[in-house]
């Protein structure tokens, strides 16, 4: 099975707690055979690069100059899709899924599902309606219209916690059954998330 | 030809939406180019009442849902907007089983182009209509930089940069540092055969803007600093000295409010009419009744308007600036102006509408330049031509 992943933190860019989770999950995917795929930010380190088994993109923003996140991310997700069509192109134009980490690279992912047909998966973090603190400002909306665009076109959206799910399903009316609660502190997450995966392996557009 | 080309034109404007210069550019292009046996799909924003999906003069049209997020400023909407786009146009391309070329204008459309290219691993070609630095006359925040930026990335992952005049060329190339072999110039054309279908009696249309001892003096465009309306509001009382002229100010922008409030303190608020937008048909019928049409911008990448003015048989008095500068010829096709100068300006003015034989002379002479020159069945075998020599280079890398 070849995996791609897209998160927009990982090491040694560290924003939060999403760039050490995101290694703990690819390096333990390679480890159980799954041919594993990381696209990345960073802001001067881009290439291709072999973090142990796993093969690590990144790429930095064409567009250095932006007013807000929102902006960044718009004029990045290109070069994630570029990045991430060499990787379709190069590997016999087979890609498994993506899961795509957190709501930054969501349109990238969205748009190579409707090119390719390539399933993905969201995976949530966290949602801006916490972060901003329940703020409804065109920009808190725009970013909460990409997260919905993500649970929307996701085929299985992957979730933390209990109350995450319920979170997810409340702020953007998502099918209880498109969502799958895989807690990384558990002892079996890894075995969740590959059942998750092969579920989704050859099958896009069904809710898995 | 062994199969027929497919070109999938990207743009945030094409009829009935009309915001600026770029709507009609794509329609008429694509229209010829669909008559040269160019498949063409557009792709553009929705309109109220336009269809999701229809042909239009042999031009497949697909329209996107563009106001689904909100957003904080322009800039974010336009982004937002790429990625509903882009996201579309994927799912078309995949049901059309491909196409050959991707053609974006502007960087309104930069990041759907420039993902679909390498998504699909097809050229794509930019047409640049205006720059952000010209627009701006130099870039002063970080919202300006972010746009230029963005144009340049567009210009930077094009397979060639199309350009409507070689002074855009050369501004583009400026602007961006591109190479020269990168950059096309490709005019802007204008259908004088549009000007010929109206049946109206025009003598009587002319009486809901002016008197009939009044002189029309047009100006069609944006209401906005770089079109230079306000060189235009201060040459009035310097042209009212020598002629009874009604000025007729057709567009919007954001100096309308304060150009009016100008128009009444001067006292000639009976002698300039601000008409806001104006439908095709009724702007036609005004370019040829205009007694002159003015374009006394201060940027002007092209200058449609000008030869607009110049298919409606209406004599133009233009800024020697950009674009303007080339169309127009002076004294022979036109009179140019100093740009910024109402006094130069009013005494360009002043010339036409004095002297009948002279603005007869312009008027002829114009119009059989609009025909010959910028007619749209050569710029769109100029286009196909740049088409061609795209998809044959193309064919020798290893995305072929």
């Amino acid at each position: 099975m070849r995996v791609v992943i897209f998160s927009w933190e990982y090491p040694p860019r560290i924003v939060g707690k999403l760039a050490n989770h995101v290694r703990e999950l690819v390096w333990q995917l390679a480890k159980n055979g799954i041919e594993t795929f990381l696209v990345t930010y960073h802001e001067y380190l881009t290439g291709e690069f072999e973090d142990g088994e796993v093969k690590v993109y990144r790429v930095t923003n064409p567009v250095k100059t932006h007013v807000s996140v929102l902006t960044w991310v718009s004029t990045l997700n290109q070069e994630v899709e570029r990045v991430a069509a060499n990787i379709y192109y190069k590997s016999g134009k087979q890609i498994d899924l993506i899961d795509v980490q957190d709501w930054h690279f969501i349109p990238a992912a969205v748009t190579l599902k409707k090119a390719f047909d390539i399933p993905f998966v969201y995976s949530v973090e966290s949602l801006e309606d916490h972060r901003s603190h329940g703020a409804n400002s065109p920009f808190n909306m725009a970013i909460k219209s990409i997260e919905w665009l993500g649970t929307y076109e996701a085929n299985t959206v992957i979730v933390k916690s209990n109350w995450m799910a319920n979170e997810v399903i409340r702020a953007y009316k998502v099918p209880e059954a498109k969502v799958k609660i895989v807690n990384p502190e558990t002892k079996h997450w890894l075995e969740s998330i590959l059942k998750v995966y092969r579920e989704l392996k050859g099958g896009c557009c069904g809710y898995g | 030809m062994a199969s027929q080309l497919r070109v999938m034109m990207l743009t945030w404007e094409f009829p009935p939406r009309i915001i600026g210069g770029i709507s009609p550019h794509v329609y008429y292009l694509s229209k010829n180019l669909a008559k040269e046996g160019v498949k063409v799909y557009v792709v553009t924003c929705d309109f109220p009442g336009a269809p999701d999906h229809e042909v239009m003069d042999g031009v497949e049209v697909f329209r996107i849902d563009s106001y689904k997020n909100p957003s904080p400023d322009f800039a974010s909407w336009v982004f937002l907007m790429n990625m509903n786009m882009q996201k579309e146009a994927a799912a078309i391309v995949k049901s059309l089983g491909g196409v050959d070329i991707f053609h974006a204008h502007d960087w309104l459309v930069a990041n759907a182009g420039i993902g679909l290219k390498h998504v699909f691993r097809r050229p794509l070609l930019a047409t640049i209509h205006s720059t952000e630095i010209g627009r701006r006359n130099g870039l002063h925040s970080d919202y300006e930089r972010m746009i230029h930026e963005t144009e340049a990335w567009l210009t930077y992952e094009a397979w060639r940069v199309i350009c409507c005049s070689n002074y855009m060329v050369s501004h583009v190339k400026w602007a961006f540092n591109l190479p020269e072999d990168k950059l096309v110039m490709i005019p802007n054309g204008v259908d004088a055969r549009e000007y010929e279908k109206s049946t109206v009696d025009l003598n009587k249309f002319r009486r809901r803007f002016a008197l009939p001892e009044e002189k029309i003096v047009l100006y069609v465009g944006r209401l906005v600093y770089e079109k230079g309306i306000q060189v235009l509001i201060n040459a009035v009382p310097k042209i009212l000295e020598k002629v009874n002229a009604k000025f007729v100010i057709v567009g919007n922008g954001y100096m309308k409010e304060p150009l009016w409030e100008k128009v009444k303190q001067m006292g000639l608020a009976h002698k300039v009419l601000f008409t806001g937008f104006v439908d095709d048909e009724n702007l036609r019928n005004l370019q040829k009744c205009a007694d002159v049409s003015v374009v006394p911008s201060l940027f002007e990448p092209f200058g449609i308007v000008a030869l607009e003015a110049m298919a409606a048989k209406s004599p133009v008095v233009v800024s020697d600036t950009g674009g303007l500068s080339e169309i127009v010829e002076h004294d022979l096709t036109g009179v140019k102006v100093y740009p910024g100068n109402p006094e130069s300006l009013a005494w360009g003015v002043t010339r036409v509408l004095l002297d009948e034989a002279y603005a007869n002379k312009l008027r002829e002479n114009a119009y059989r330049m609009v025909v010959e020159k910028y007619n749209w069945e050569k710029i769109s075998r100029q286009t196909k031509n740049v088409y061609e020599r795209v998809l044959s280079e193309y064919s020798r890398t290893f995305w072929a």
